[in-house]
């Protein structure tokens, strides 16, 4: 629902046109933001689907794992949130190493492994859903850290504070550095190998259980990056989890699963989608805005805009 | 002949035989138990918990030698309604409870009122606003927070106070709770000549209100009403101040430690409703130990939902008191309920159920004056109460 006066009787010619500049500014600010965020999670669940067949339902719940230990970092102990964000998306590499070791690696030569996996990831999201709800969740109802850095800087008439803007940044350097990581080194084109053929790619030297295994850390890495960077722009609460984990599933459908630039672009333009919708319609339309095109795009070309 | 002396000996002793016999009697009485049905896991917990936290105060001091002792039963009915009904079914048919109490969210509320209802179990509710709580007809259950509705009915009258004529910005989140106070609001604004300049609600889950608060910048209300779900409650808030409108243009209806604690000191001068506050000027003394003790535990002051289950207890005591048969017959202890008049401990607000159980209400509005490390500070800036139904409460919300 929107009823918005935006031509107040007191407001005058040049206030109301700087009032739509303003809309209009903060409408692409928050595309950019959110888009970034989106994209982030979207290419962490694509990397893990494309190289293992995963279909990880519990990246919402990594999402916010990242983002409670950065309030913990931040908060309880009092580190630097920059310090924080160092240590979260570290802190993702042992934790993604061991979860492979015990569990995801069981998995690897089993027929049709995508099902079994999808059953684990669902089993890993109650435990992780029940844990926080168990303990952050008696503690707060809501989470916010504290910025990385303060002040406000005006893009013509809206104000942005400095440290959306900084977020903005890490999370579009983190997804230039994936992308250039993936295209030219050799460890990133070992993984797009295995996600075009793993036998193929086993005959041309690539060691694909390895492969498997940085895959695994390396796209919980940038969930758990997008988690602590969406923690750093805006207060949460442990429901995010389930909204972020349904946008990254659409994010990687529309743009094809195993698909990373599909997951990059779709990603940014689902950030875009929502900030427009909710301005010219409303933020209720704008939540199904995405689904709606989803089930539109998949009706035209099922297998995603960006399929291999 | 007794000499007055011996006279005053044997009625000293007679009297002390008496209330012995009358302690013994009272302590040789099974206790009453009160089921507590809330949520100390799934969504809710949070509010579940800190409900607790303030029962276990107050269990300590109504418990004092002498007394019958009234135990509370607590379960938990995690965060669901369907759970909240098995819970209440098992204390009322396994632990023949005396009365249900203990929800925290009106969707598990309204779960327990239907059994509680149904099956004629008196039901205490501490915190919970949705309206239909009480509706017309309601006649076991009683509710210690004003209804939701009522809220946005008192906003609209502290804003009429603040600036006749002025204009209102709603944005808020889309639950049952935040549209039962705007339904309230919007109601009461032309009535008190007031104009809504922006309408905006937020679907479940949203995450980024920067669009939604420059439209609120461009529709130039005098006041801005927030009411965001969770995490967003502050995001929407910090976006509102990133975009320049000024915290004295806030307004929270309601405010617990977290949130005022997370909106922090750049919303120092802008406005929340509470029904108990460490900053109220009346605090009682009782209020005043309370508050300390909670400090002391949790290294946070409580809120009103603490307080709620906190003073439920209270009148629970009270009651048993006023009508000792009351302790264990139902009926009795509906009747001595409805026909309550008494004031909170912990702040001397006046207590008292119209017929449908629900409360004489209430609200404080605390304007926002510091916040340091664990603690804040508010002066308390407007009172009112009003009856119930000084709106059409049940017809506004269904």
């Amino acid at each position: 629902m929107r009823n918005v006066a935006a031509g107040s009787a007191f407001l005058g010619a040049t206030r109301l046109s700087n009032a739509n500049l303003i809309i209009l500014l903060s409408t692409i600010s928050t595309g950019l933001i959110l888009g970034a965020i989106f994209s982030l999670v979207a290419v962490g669940v694509t990397i893990v689907y494309g190289s293992i067949w995963m279909p990880n339902a519990a990246n919402g719940q990594f999402f916010v794992l990242a983002a409670l230990f950065g309030w913990t970092i931040t908060v309880s102990w009092g580190i630097h949130p920059a310090i924080a964000a160092v240590l979260v998306i570290g802190l993702s590499v042992p934790l993604s190493y061991a979860l492979e070791f015990i569990l995801i690696r069981r998995f690897y030569d089993v027929p049709n492994r995508n099902i079994s996996y999808f059953v684990l990831s669902l089993g890993i999201t109650q435990i992780l859903a029940g844990i926080f709800a168990f303990t952050y969740g008696r503690w707060s109802d809501q989470f916010q850290l504290p910025p990385l850095i303060g002040g406000i800087t005006f893009i013509g008439p809206l104000p942005v504070a400095n440290n959306r803007l900084l977020v903005l940044a890490l999370a579009l350097a983190i997804l230039a550095a994936l992308f250039a990581l993936l295209r030219f080194h050799r460890y990133g084109r070992g993984i797009r190998a295995v996600f075009q053929n793993r036998d193929a790619a086993a005959l041309r030297g690539v060691n694909v259980k390895a492969s498997y295994s940085l895959s695994f850390a390396l796209g919980n890495a940038v969930i758990f990056a997008g988690g602590i960077l969406f923690a750093l722009a805006y207060s949460f609460d442990l429901t995010v989890a389930w909204t972020m984990s349904i946008t990254a599933f659409a994010i990687m459908i529309i743009g094809g699963p195993g698909s990373v630039l599909g997951a990059l672009i779709v990603g940014m333009v689902f950030g875009f989608t929502q900030a427009a919708v909710s301005t010219v319609a409303s933020p209720t339309i704008a939540a199904f805005s995405y689904l709606a095109a989803m089930l539109l795009i998949l009706l035209f070309k099922p297998s995603g805009l960006f399929a291999r | 002949m007794m000499s007055i002396r011996s006279q005053v000996c044997a009625v000293t002793w007679a009297a002390a035989l008496l209330l012995s016999t009358g302690i013994v009697s009272a302590q040789d009485k099974p206790p009453v138990k009160i089921g507590f049905v809330t949520e100390l896991t799934g969504a809710w917990s949070f509010f579940g918990t800190s409900c607790v936290a303030g029962l276990k105060f107050a269990e300590k001091q109504i418990n004092p030698p002498g007394k019958r002792r009234i135990e509370f039963v607590i379960a938990d009915d995690q965060t669901s309604p369907a759970q909240a009904v098995a819970a209440s079914r098992s204390l009322d048919v396994q632990d023949k409870v005396l009365a249900l109490s203990g929800p925290t969210s009106s969707d598990t509320g309204l779960a327990v009122y239907g059994y509680a209802e149904q099956n004629k179990v008196p039901f205490v509710v501490p915190v919970a606003a949705f309206p239909q709580l009480t509706k017309p007809g309601s006649r076991y259950t009683f509710r210690l927070e004003p209804d939701a509705v009522g809220w946005g009915y008192a906003i609209s009258k502290f804003v009429e106070k603040q600036k006749p004529g002025g204009t209102i910005a709603l944005i808020y989140s889309d639950y049952a709770l935040m549209r039962a106070i705007t339904a309230g609001l919007k109601y009461q604004a032309p009535l008190s000549g007031l104009k809504i300049v922006a309408d905006i609600a937020f679907p479940q889950g949203s995450n980024d209100a920067t669009v939604q608060a420059a439209q609120v910048l461009a529709a130039a209300p005098d006041y801005v009403v927030v009411i965001g779900a969770g995490g967003f409650d502050n995001t929407i808030t910090n976006q509102l101040l990133d975009l320049g409108i000024r915290p004295n243009q806030l307004i929270h209806p309601f405010g617990l430690t977290t949130q005022v604690m997370n909106w922090g000191k750049r919303s120092v001068g802008s406005y929340y409703g509470t029904f108990f506050d460490s900053n109220l000027d009346a605090l009682t003394a009782d209020g005043k130990s309370f508050v300390e003790q909670f400090v002391a535990q949790y290294d946070c002051p409580p809120a009103y939902g603490e307080n709620f289950c906190y003073v439920t207890a209270n009148v629970i005591r009270e009651v048993i008191d006023k009508n000792p048969e009351a302790a264990d017959d139902r009926e009795k202890f509906r009747d001595g309920m409805s026909a309550l008049k008494t004031k909170e401990t912990t702040s001397n607000i006046p207590i008292e159920f119209d017929k449908n159980g629900a409360r004489k209400e209430y609200i404080y509005i605390m304007q926002l004056t510091d916040v340091v490390a664990k603690s804040y500070k508010a002066k308390q800036t407007f009172y009112t109460e009003w009856d119930p139904e000084v709106i059409p409460v049940y017809t506004l919300v269904k």
